[in-house]
């Protein structure tokens, strides 16, 4: 198929904006979005290094009656470092990004203002209700919140608010996209455009999942007003959902890669219709993969398992696409660089530039992170590893490693043009940038062999018996992995606050978005209603069936609810 | 629509390396047997009293076979223990033990150090593994899944002699 061949005659002008500024329309939404990330991350962020004080062995026999600052209960912390971190810090940020994107990539403004600041309204309220039931100490029920634990319902409440506020993000972005495709006639839209939509029409159907959960059965147990529940259902509908989260997480960070890191680095995408491929494969594929989480529950057939198994492999493929596509674009931006030999773009790269040097960061971290990933995918393998160290072993690299070193990034960027000055320090930025690094690998590979041993994840350790002197080692290692990362978190808020509050240069670094589209791929890779059709198909042939087993109105839904403090149940 | 020969090349590549590793899932399932929990009933979790969980704890089958049952609650395992007496159970080496397992309260883990036995359990559902103690030594059994303030200590352990 050729590009449009007959544009329109009338076409609006587009509206501009400013290179190394931001439309005071546009700072106050986005900085608004990007701000709250920031300020929920720096709670959240915390509580890390300090749960790996209580798990080292060595730490809590030098300081045993050492307890986690303010929140001093070990669970709550966690809950903290999962519920802040993981839903709001990369809700918020992934947002307002979205906004930038969309609206720069276009060159129109969003859809309706008013929509824009009804969602974040709603996701704020949210974020306020959440805290307060964790702060009280009443929602210690980890960001997995699996019944028969129940919290305080605001911590719901506030959850629901959070969904319901993206659901009207998607509707404004998907209405700012017809009104461009009027416009627009036979064209492709913009590749960073393209991976916004198809993120957010996966987030629509996996939220149905938690929604489902959280609407039907955890609030109105909360609220008393039904008595029991089923937890295999639970966690089936949970896990519908939290398998496409960490794309949702991982699109974003897939755009800087694909989309701006080929601008900073002076370099240019290899493919743009693989590109497109790929996020095609991580929207419908991300939705039957799911119950490889489910590995080790007891009402879920092993076929069912192996069905999901065989569809995460097939997920895998669009990283692998990845990793060539964006390999193809640093090796031409390390060759322009000088660099000589098969392999000598791989160290001529830009480590000296903040913004470049933490996506190369993130993408060293994502190389043992994704591997790891795809071990305890294996379900035979599974079995060594389900619910062992491991497993945030395997994310604090994917999750805390690639997308959120991407993010900061993105941060290290759009903060100044959202302030309107240039980032307060380059060099506490690269230190920052590094810390990191090193204490991701150091931590990953200490959970990692700690849990091939054995240790748990999510235990507050200190005190109890089964540590052995080996998995006692790499406790440690995390543990000191936890002062490095520390260290990083606090130069990472010297300078956000140092540019929201005392930088004086310009801004410098543009916000590298992409206007236009370069041709090759067909325009069916624009028809979302297909997609959505299959994707739902395939949610079905996958989901159908695990749900028909884990459903018995008859003899399941017998679970009273419990408070994690008490063995005595609520009703 | 253009795909560069080297990308193509690198996208048959990894196509048959994640074959690879799908077939050795399949040689490790129907060659090496390794087993999943898969579904074995559902209980009610208000009245084992009335069911086989009753009295947990070890029966023997003869010819070195058992059958296990244990109920976890917050915050130990009911191996059938007296009180006071600590969790733990005694098997000869070579003992080949079937577990059945379910909560009575909240979601709780079972992960037996050493062995491939990794089992969530959730109130409700009864899970099930088979594991052969080979060598002798003492093994956890670890509560993996957050269960209340005294998760990290809802231990018990198996003693091969």
């Amino acid at each position: 198929m050729q590009a449009a061949q007959s544009l329109p005659q009338r076409r609006p002008a587009p509206l501009s904006f400013p290179r190394l500024a931001m439309l005071a329309s546009e700072r106050t939404l986005i900085g608004a979005h990007i701000i709250t990330a920031l300020a929920a991350l720096s709670i959240g962020i915390l509580m890390g290094p300090f749960q790996t004080f209580r798990r080292s062995p060595a730490f809590m026999e030098a300081l045993p009656d050492w307890k986690i600052p303010v929140f001093t209960y070990y669970y709550q912390a966690l809950t903290i470092h999962g519920v802040i971190n993981a839903l709001f810090f990369t809700t918020f940020f992934i947002v307002g990004f979205s906004y930038f994107v969309t609206q720069r990539s276009l060159e129109r403004p969003m859809y309706s203002r008013g929509l824009a600041w009804g969602a974040f309204g709603m996701m704020f309220v949210g974020l306020s209700l959440v805290l307060y039931a964790i702060a009280s100490n009443q929602a210690n029920v980890l960001y997995t919140f699996y019944p028969s634990l129940v919290a305080h319902p605001t911590f719901y409440i506030g959850l629901v608010l959070l969904v319901v506020g993206t659901w009207v993000v998607t509707a404004n972005i998907f209405l700012t996209y017809a009104q461009w495709r009027a416009d627009h006639p036979g064209e492709r839209v913009p590749l960073a455009v393209f991976a916004t939509l198809a993120n957010y029409v996966m987030w629509c159907v996996a939220t149905i999942g938690v929604a489902v959960e959280v609407l039907f059965m955890l609030l109105p147990l909360s609220l008393g007003w039904i008595t029991h529940t089923d937890p295999q259902m639970a966690r089936a509908l949970f896990w519908f959902f939290g398998h496409p989260l960490v794309y949702f997480w991982l699109i974003p960070a897939y755009i800087s890669w694909y989309t701006m890191l080929p601008r900073q680095t002076g370099s240019q995408l290899f493919s743009e219709p693989l590109a497109r491929v790929a996020f095609l494969m991580l929207m419908i594929f991300s939705i039957p993969v799911g119950a490889h989480h489910l590995f080790s529950d007891p009402g879920v057939s092993a076929a069912m398992k192996g069905v999901h198994t065989i569809l995460t492999f097939v997920v895998a493929v669009p990283s692998f696409l990845t990793a060539f596509n964006i390999g193809a674009v640093l090796e031409r931006a390390g060759r322009s660089r000088g660099a000589r030999g098969p392999l000598g773009w791989l160290v001529r790269q830009d480590w000296g530039n903040p913004v470049v040097a933490a996506q190369l960061a993130g993408m060293i971290l994502f190389i043992a992170g994704g591997f790891s990933g795809l071990i305890h995918a294996s379900l035979t393998l599974n079995i060594a590893l389900h619910n062992t160290a491991w497993v945030p072993g395997h994310f604090h690299m994917t999750l805390a490693g690639a997308i959120t070193l991407t993010y900061i990034a993105i941060a290290y960027w759009i903060l100044p043009l959202i302030r309107g000055r240039a980032l307060f320090s380059r060099p506490i930025a690269l230190a920052q940038i590094y810390t990191w690094l090193v204490g991701m690998l150091i931590f990953g590979h200490g959970m990692g062999a700690a849990g091939i041993l054995g240790i748990p994840r999510r235990a507050d350790l200190a005190g109890s018996g089964y540590i052995s002197p080996e998995a006692a080692t790499w406790l440690n290692s995390a543990a000191i992995a936890g002062v490095i990362l520390l260290i990083s978190s606090v130069l990472l808020f010297i300078n956000i606050i140092g540019t929201l509050f005392f930088s004086r240069a310009p801004v410098n670094e543009d916000g590298p978005i992409t206007t236009g589209s370069s041709d090759g791929s067909p325009l069916w890779f624009e028809r979302w209603g297909l997609w959505l059709g299959l994707m739902l198909f395939l949610a079905l042939v996958a989901w159908g069936p695990l749900f028909a087993e884990t459903l018995d109105l008859v003899n399941g839904f017998n679970v009273p609810g419990f408070r994690p403090e008490s063995p005595v149940p609520l009703q | 629509m253009h795909i560069d020969r080297l990308e193509r090349y690198w996208i048959i590549a990894v196509t048959a390396m994640l074959g690879v590793f799908m077939a050795a899932l399949f040689v490790s399932v129907v060659v090496f047997r390794v087993q999943l929990p898969s579904p074995v009933g559902r209980v009610d979790p208000r009245a084992l009293a009335e069911t086989e969980f009753a009295t947990p704890g070890l029966s023997d089958l003869g010819a070195g076979r058992y059958d296990m049952h244990i109920v976890a609650k917050m915050w130990n395992f009911d191996l059938g223990q007296g009180k006071g007496e600590p969790a733990e159970v005694r098997l000869p080496r070579g003992a080949q033990v079937t577990f059945f397992v379910t909560s009575e309260d909240v979601t709780h883990g079972f992960f037996i150090e050493g062995h491939d036995a990794n089992l969530m359990l959730l109130p409700g559902q009864i899970a099930s593994t088979t594991v052969r103690f080979n060598r002798p030594g003492t093994y956890h059994i670890i509560c993996h899944e957050y269960c209340g303030p005294a998760h990290a200590n809802m231990v018990a352990a198996i003693i091969v002699e």
